[in-house]
């Protein structure tokens, strides 16, 4: 295909040289140039190898609806898939080609042409169903896997995307002439209006063809600027360019992604596209038309062109892709086409049309017979043929004889369908138009208008008096614009959706689906295999699902079906079009959500010494926990686990505890409250002191555990979980507003208000008595499970006898600004006495050692107290609680129910692991009863071997026996089932 | 996205809400005896139709309280709001203002782009 630049326009400056690399090779274009644009200009045309069959391609459009013409942009982060007939070139851009190897024009895929007839429709479904299992793994997956695909995954991706929120009367979508027009009207009015456009220039139609030739007496292209100027100049309305609308939602809320670096190469660190979430009353839809192709044998080869791309090229572009390309249509959408070659000193090499002379327009007849192109009419094109590239056509013309054209370009129209891929989104129901042969919006769901061709109005007579009749509501100025056109046609077209094969062979094919090489023949096996409804039979052949969603072909499809099924078109339907329009990058979805601003991190207020201090730190939620402090590099995990420990058993540690959730409840009727949210009774508890508490669903399975404070009855203190603190929140005040409405209670999240330091060990209380030295911490003036309140050097804090671990301890609450000094006084303070740092890890052992459960890891939605060995805590004289009706239904008093119990290896060398399986025989035989599993499991060095949690079926009453652990290697580990305490089981240290 | 009318604090979006089931379910008195399949159908059982269902929100995001509201399920519209001790609304009264995509059938997908 040889092109030639035609004359420079507004859009295209001949003397801004442009220089980018196409596979490694320089090329120039200008500024305003797409990467399609350009590569025309330089007479490429063979840019890429298709899905399946590795077909040579070129470009076949001028625009979004692009469905062979994909690339990679090697200089942004590799970015695959991109619309050559969109994307903007700019100086130094490197642009790769796509599905090939090793290069463009010697492709090793291309066999899988030769092996085209086993790829045919339902290929991978008979595959993956077939009996051929063996053919699948060692022949036809890795083949597939090789060969099939569009581009390669972006590296290193590091585009950044900002969110902007819009809330308008009105969003009109297109800002071609309908959508000018559509502003020009609100223009200065009360409504807070967006227009949005795709492209760089608002103007649609006036920039993209020459079909008309005045607009108020004036040249089309001054009217442009002098509206476009009013309408910026216009205080309520906001213009959006190179914006695209993907996505029409429920409630008017549409979504729309900005291109912020057009023709130019996006900055590192810059934000480089803006989503715009849209809330909007109405919703004008001026999005214009899609032209469809044609289907005929190799309809598919480089040098194939929709004939009004064709013109977009020459218009918008300054390019005629090529000098005489032959032009074959069924409509007279193409006549324009005609017209703008012969007014740029060009003409088609032929004109064939499958209409009767009777129906071609006289103004077409006229223009063609002056300037001698030859015509043919009542003729299709039976194919097209030549090696990468188009070479020859043959025409079979009114009388049956076959003419073989040569030629560089073919030009096809198939006719032209409303852009109703929006309007399907919002809801809005379609119908057939059988004159037209498109779908045309006709129910609109939501407050949407459509107007101009997207609406379905293909010609431009009504066009003032549809818009002053759709826009009525608005009360806004009505319109009264001239226009006049130079190709003065109404639209007219014969229905033609694929031309018969002239030569039937294996090998032959005429494509419905470019991007993903479906063929007619395709849609005819699915039809007979019984995919006849239009989703199975999208799905079976893969029809319209590739990134371009069959913009050009869809209709042609339900066209075929249509006769195939001897069916209304209306009847067969269309599949549904989802969002988005076109596709948007996940780091455009994403925004600003990721990397740091993922999930927000939160750290406790003695995060900077963790950080000095040798931590390795632990996500628990949110939450950043020192799992456990390293002394030096070497230290393993285990190594520091097991110090850690030890030393709070025999002298003492420390542990930041401030992540625990905290919430403070208040008011007149807090105790009842409370009672009625706990399992345990808070009546007769005395004033100062504490309790552990279990909080069960309404389900009766425990939800959250934590120490409750009473520090009267009308004030509480709650400790919850790490994790739990914002769902025990939630729970108790879904419940006091929905339930409980009549009781007086207040509460509030107090965990970041406060840190927390477990201080436990035996050396504990000489720390306390040094760190706090006018506080008495003798049995007698602070018992356990009490707490008091003091000042320390003008803070108040509060301090909580209570442990996790089985030693003596203490819980210090402090307002969080004055935390790490004190953390950092009972450091120093602390040393003599042996005091160190531990992790949750060792925590984590400690408290199992004593049988504390941790809910969520001991627990898991399934478990009741009863299960657990805590019937005492159940006030069993409370009337209600959450959760307390179903502790007596049938399924949670069942006996064999899952319980927990301690577990340790009968060889107390062998090893044991958190998930293990317990069963009660040695020998490993499928299928075993299984009854249970371990939820916690630790080496403990203070008892010189590993133990474990576990949950088992009627486990209370197998305290005692032995059973059996199943490895991972298909052996088992003898172990005892033991009661779930394996040390200090009378709590002699807890209160000493 | 839908935007959800707090009774509070007036319309926001949606995802300044979290959804809580069905509204209008009342928990069984504990101060009396509950039979098995009373409290069972409380704790496990909910209706689920297509169509008008009174719903309950709760303004997470936002002022935090809980307020029902009637949805309907097969489009998505929140055709009320109203406060917890408000009388729950009439669903007559949305009848003949519902609006389904495409001639819904009864149960099942509505997701049709003709006119069935
Ligand atoms: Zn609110």
């Amino acid at each position: 295909m040889k092109s030639i630049n035609l004359k420079e326009n507004q859009f295209i400056q001949f003397h801004q040289k442009i220089s980018f690399k196409f596979d490694g090779v320089k090329y120039f274009g200008y500024k305003g140039d797409t990467i399609a644009s350009a590569l025309l200009r330089n007479n490429i045309n063979l840019v890429g190898r298709s899905f399946k069959y590795h077909r040579p391609r070129g470009i076949y459009t001028c625009g979004i609806e692009e469905p062979n013409a994909l690339v990679q942009i090697i200089s942004e982060y590799s970015e695959p898939n991109t619309r050559a007939t969109i994307k903007k070139i700019y100086e130094g851009m490197e642009i790769e080609s796509q599905n090939r190897w090793p290069s463009l024009e010697n492709d090793f895929g291309s066999i899988n042409n030769l092996f085209s007839p086993i790829f045919t429709a339902g290929f991978y479904y008979k595959t993956f169903m077939g009996p051929h299992k063996k053919f699948w793994k060692n022949l036809y997956e890795p083949l597939i896997r090789r060969a099939a695909g569009l581009g390669k995954p972006p590296k290193d991706f590091k585009g950044i995307s900002n969110h902007i929120h819009h809330n308008v009367d009105v969003t009109i979508i297109g800002g071609g002439l309908n959508g000018l027009l559509a502003a020009k009207s609100f223009i200065n009015s009360n409504y807070d209006v967006l227009l949005i456009d795709f492209e760089e220039q608002l103007g649609g139609i006036i920039n993209n063809s020459n079909k008309i030739s005045l607009i108020d007496n004036t040249e089309p292209k001054n009217w442009l600027k002098e509206t476009i100027q009013e309408i910026e100049d216009s205080k309520n309305i906001k213009i959006l360019k190179n914006t695209l609308v993907t996505t029409y939602n429920y409630i008017n809320h549409l979504i729309a992604i900005e291109d912020r670096f057009v023709g130019s190469k996006p900055i590192e660190g810059k934000v480089n596209s803006t989503l715009h979430k849209i809330r909007t009353g109405h919703t004008i839809l001026c999005n214009g038309h899609i032209e469809r192709f044609l289907s005929f044998q190799n309809n598919d080869l480089p040098g194939i062109m929709l004939s009004s791309s064709f013109e977009k090229y020459m218009c918008r572009y300054g390019l005629a892709p090529s000098k005489e390309p032959v032009i074959f249509s069924n409509n007279s959408n193409s006549n324009s086409l005609v017209y703008s070659l012969i007014k740029a000193g060009l003409k088609p090499k032929a004109y064939i049309d499958s209409r009767s002379g009777e129906e071609i327009e006289p103004n077409l007849f006229d223009l063609i017979r002056k300037n001698d192109v030859p015509l043919y009419t009542n003729s299709q094109i039976k194919g097209a043929f030549g090696n990468k590239k188009i070479e020859k056509i043959l025409v079979e013309d009114s009388s049956g004889a076959l003419n073989e054209i040569k030629c560089d370009c073919l030009c096809l129209s198939g006719g032209i369908n409303p852009d109703v891929h929006l309007f399907t989104q919002s809801k809005g129901l379609l119908d057939w138009d059988e004159k037209d042969l498109t779908y045309k919006p006709s129910k609109p769901f939501q407050p949407t208008i459509t107007l101009g061709s997207a609406s379905g109005q293909f010609n431009f007579d009504n066009l003032n008096s549809d818009i002053n009749e759709k826009l009525k509501t608005f009360k806004v100025k009505k319109l009264d614009v001239k226009l006049e056109l130079n190709t003065n046609t109404k639209y007219n077209i014969e229905k033609l959706w694929e031309v018969s094969p002239q030569k039937k062979s294996l090998w032959a094919k005429s494509f419905i689906d470019l991007q993903n090489d479906v063929t007619t023949k395709d849609i005819r096996q699915a039809i007979t295999e019984g995919f006849d409804r239009i989703e199975h039979l999208k799905r079976y052949t893969t029809n319209s699902m590739g990134t371009d969603q069959g913009k050009i072909s869809s209709i042609n499809a339900l066209g075929i079906v249509s006769d195939l099924l001897d069916k209304k078109v209306n009847e067969v339907g269309t599949t549904i079009y989802r969002p988005p329009y076109a596709p948007l990058s996940f780091s455009a979805i994403a925004g600003r959500n990721c990397y740091e601003f993922y999930d927000p991190e939160r750290k406790s207020p003695i995060h900077s010494w963790h950080l000095k201090n040798g931590a390795i730190f632990e996500d628990v939620g949110q939450w950043k926990r020192p799992w456990y402090f390293q002394i030096n590099k070497d230290e393993s995990m285990h190594d520091a686990v097991q110090r850690e420990s030890k030393n709070v058993r025999e002298n003492a540690g420390i542990l930041d505890g401030s992540t625990l959730g905290k919430i403070e409840i208040k008011g007149e009727d807090a105790l009842e409250f409370m009672n009625l949210i706990y399992t345990n009774s808070f009546t007769k508890m005395k004033q100062g002191s504490a309790r552990y508490a279990l909080m069960l669903g309404e389900d009766g399975m425990v939800k959250d555990d934590g120490i409750i404070c009473k520090i009267s009855d009308q004030h509480f203190i709650a400790t919850t979980t790490t994790g739990g603190a914002a769902t025990v929140l939630g729970c108790m005040e879904e419940y006091a507003q929905t339930e409980w409405p009549n009781l007086k209670v207040f509460m509030n999240s107090i965990t970041e208000q406060y840190a927390t330091f477990n201080i436990s060990g035996p050396n504990t209380r000489e720390i306390m008595k040094k760190a706090f030295p006018n506080i008495n911490f003798s049995n007698e003036e602070f018992p356990f499970m009490t707490f008091q309140f003091h000042e320390f050097n003008g803070v108040p804090i509060r301090i909580l006898r209570a442990s996790f671990t089985g030693e003596l301890g203490y819980e210090i609450y402090i307002p969080s600004n004055s935390a790490l000094k004190i953390w950092d006084n009972i450091q120093s303070l602390g040393k003599e006495f042996g005091l160190a740092p531990y992790g949750t890890e060792a925590m984590h052992l400690l408290r199992a050692e004593k049988g504390y459960i941790i809910v969520g890891q001991d627990t898991d939605g399934s478990i009741t107290p009863i299960d657990l060995g805590l019937s005492w805590m159940i006030g069993k004289s409370k009337k209600d609680f959450l959760g307390k009706r179903s502790l007596t239904r049938s399924d949670t008093i069942r006996e064999d129910r899952k319980q927990l119990v301690g577990i340790i290896p009968s060889n107390k060398a062998d090893k044991l692991e958190e998930g293990q399986h317990i069963i009660l025989d040695k020998e490993i035989k499928s299928p075993i009863p299984m009854l249970g599993h371990i939820t916690s499991c630790y080496y403990s060095s203070t008892l010189g071997h590993d133990f474990a949690l576990a949950v088992i079926k009627n486990g209370h009453s197998m305290i005692g026996t032995k059973a059996y652990a199943s490895t991972s290697s298909m052996s088992t580990t003898g172990v005892d089932i033991v009661k779930p305490v394996f040390y200090d089981e009378d709590n002699k240290r807890l209160v000493s | 996205m839908l935007i959800i009318n707090c009774p509070y604090c007036g319309p926001r979006d949606q995802s300044e809400f979290s959804n809580g089931g069905e509204a209008h379910v009342k928990r069984p008195d504990g101060s009396k005896e509950i039979g098995d399949r009373e409290w069972g159908e409380y704790v496990f059982i909910r209706a689920n139709p297509k169509g008008l269902f009174y719903e309950r929100w709760v303004h997470t995001h936002g002022c935090r309280k809980w307020f029902n509201c009637v949805r309907d399920t097969s489009t998505d519209e929140i055709l009320v709001t109203y406060k917890l001790d408000e009388k729950k609304p009439n669903l007559n009264n949305f009848k003949s203002v519902v609006k389904t995509p495409s001639g819904e059938p009864e149960v099942g997908s509505g997701n049709f782009t003709v006119e069935k």
